[in-house]
């Protein structure tokens, strides 16, 4: 491969076939959107039962304490995956950003809500939040499920503002199996298609 | 006008890994050996002299306990990239 007399042609030939074999890669395994997916949806269904069968606000925080050894493990999982992946593509790390927008929009509407007094807003305004990186990791992955899981999200937004504040914890399971379980799956038959 | 052929470039394996690192942000070296088919040697060798025009940036570092090479891009990579393009484009039949 080190011959000197390749024509125009052949140059521009080998460099398309370059960028194709770089670009083309598919580097999500769907694997964190199942973990959150599954955390998140045992959090909130474990939460409509508290408050709507035992009356119990209190203990909710608990619930959600789950999320922090889940935390843990992503970055001791997005580490271990930083040392093995031979490439890193832009798509990556403009994707990687996308949800690292959405974990500090999500941390401040945390901090904002508690602050307001108005807990009641904060399952419809997560939801909302959540199609924004969903939405868009749809759009850079070229995956059509993960736009659909986005727009479900919103609508649900929209319906939850509608319903007792009970009952916006169901709508966020419904939101976590459309946006995350689904489409998590689909990620991890595409990934190992692509593999195999 | 025939423009003339940046030589660091014109040559297919120096041109499958630039056109490799052009779409991606960093990659090892393994990754390019593997996408160009070439041997670790030669390919060491062809790395070295983009390495020297300034065209990429050589990162070695451990992986595990073992030496890991990483490529990447340099800003002036990208620059004779296009310009070696554009000269390219001279020479196609319009």
């Amino acid at each position: 491969m080190e011959q000197q007399d390749f024509s125009a042609k052949d140059s521009l030939q080998l460099i398309e076939s370059m960028i194709s074999k770089a670009q083309n890669r598919f580097n999500e395994n769907g694997h964190l959107y199942l973990l959150w997916g599954w955390v998140i949806l045992v959090c909130s269904i474990t939460s409509f039962i508290s408050v709507y069968f035992f009356s119990n606000y209190k203990n909710l925080m608990y619930v959600w304490m789950l999320t922090i050894p889940t935390v843990i493990y992503q970055m001791i999982y997005l580490a271990r995956v930083k040392k093995s992946t031979a490439v890193q593509t832009y798509t990556d790390e403009i994707n990687s950003k996308v949800w690292m927008v959405f974990v500090i929009m999500g941390f401040l509407v945390g901090i904002i809500i508690g602050r307001s007094g108005q807990p009641q807003l904060f399952n419809p305004l997560i939801l909302a939040l959540y199609g924004m990186p969903t939405f868009l990791s749809g759009v850079i992955l070229k995956f059509v499920p993960l736009r659909i899981g986005a727009v479900s999200c919103w609508v649900l937004a929209l319906v939850s503002v509608f319903i007792p504040y009970q009952f916006s914890f169901l709508l966020l399971a419904i939101a976590v199996i459309t946006t995350w379980i689904v489409p998590g799956y689909l990620l991890r038959s595409r990934f190992k298609t692509q593999q195999g | 006008m025939f423009k003339d052929l940046d030589p660091i470039l014109h040559s297919q394996l120096r041109l499958a890994v630039m056109s490799l690192l052009i779409g991606v942000k960093e990659a090892e070296f393994t990754f390019i050996k593997e996408k160009t088919g070439s041997t670790a040697g030669n390919l060491s060798v062809q790395i070295s002299k983009l390495k020297d025009a300034g065209y990429v940036e050589v990162i070695k570092q451990f992986k595990d306990n073992y030496p890991q090479t990483i490529c990447k891009i340099t800003p002036a990579g990208i620059n004779a990239f296009e310009t070696y393009v554009k000269a390219l484009q001279t020479y196609l039949p319009k």
